[in-house]
């Protein structure tokens, strides 16, 4: 292994955020910023970009490797459930075995239920 | 009427897109997803995801996403830093596209190329329903 540990990042999330979000990638998708919209759809409200939550875990292994994680980082999830605003998302990461010459960590996203809202790995050069 | 993402056929290759990585940009994800990292200042780099999210974004100038579009899964890999106000290069193609369960998925797989060599590198499947679409 042999790699850091790896600092749990936890945050509020805000429909401002969302809209900010929104704003900065460029992804307006009605379902993450339009409530009208989105109380139509299954979901019953907006939801998080996925890539917004997303950055929970970046932001995480970007503290624990810096630029290290800048130039050779990487990540492969699955997007389980909805983050809506109002919720508290825990990013955290357990390590696993070396493979192929790069530290690897199992990452996850959790609601302040403990729901999975993203499961997968996360690699970086040793 | 603009073509919408789910409509394109499997080996749909898009133009190759450039993109400005600006720096007032990248500060403004880093506000909107919470991180104050100094890492990125003291390399004047864009945060990794956020190079993705602007390549996507550009690519959405295109085409059209049915309303209701969900993410599924992610692949994101960084191979070298991009520094803020560089200018990539993303090319992107439709890798898959399936019908199952009366969803349409689409597996969408882009590099974005800076001084020629991959910089990150993207496979991103989202689904919408089939009627969406």
């Amino acid at each position: 292994m042999n790699g850091p540990e790896v600092a749990p990042v936890t945050r509020r999330l805000t429909q401002a955020m969302l809209n900010a979000y929104a704003d900065a990638s460029g992804d307006h998708n009605p379902i993450h910023i339009d409530e009208a919209f989105a109380r139509t759809t299954a979901m019953g409200g907006t939801i998080a970009h996925g890539m917004l939550v997303l950055s929970l875990i970046s932001e995480m292994m970007a503290v624990a490797f810096g630029e290290r994680w800048l130039a050779s980082g990487s990540l492969d999830v699955r997007f389980r459930a909805p983050a809506r605003p109002g919720d508290t998302v825990t990013a955290r990461a357990a390590q696993q075995e070396a493979k192929d010459g790069r530290l690897r960590y199992a990452v996850e996203c959790v609601s302040q239920t403990g729901e999975a809202l993203i499961t997968g790995t996360a690699e970086v050069d040793r | 009427m603009t073509v919408t993402l789910t409509e394109l056929p499997a080996g749909h290759e898009f133009e190759a897109i450039s993109i400005v990585m600006d720096a007032a940009r990248s500060r403004a994800y880093r506000v909107a997803t919470g991180d104050t990292l100094p890492v990125y200042d003291e390399q004047d780099a864009v945060p990794p995801l956020a190079v993705a999210a602007f390549a996507l974004g550009a690519l959405l100038e295109s085409v059209g996403l049915p309303p209701g579009t969900l993410h599924a899964n992610e692949l994101v890999r960084a191979h070298e830093a991009v520094p803020a106000g560089s200018t990539v290069e993303c090319r992107a193609r439709v890798a898959q596209r399936s019908l199952r369960a009366g969803r349409v998925f689409i597996v969408l797989e882009s590099e974005i190329m800076l001084n020629g060599a991959p910089a990150v590198t993207t496979r991103a499947t989202v689904l919408c329903e089939a009627e969406a679409s």
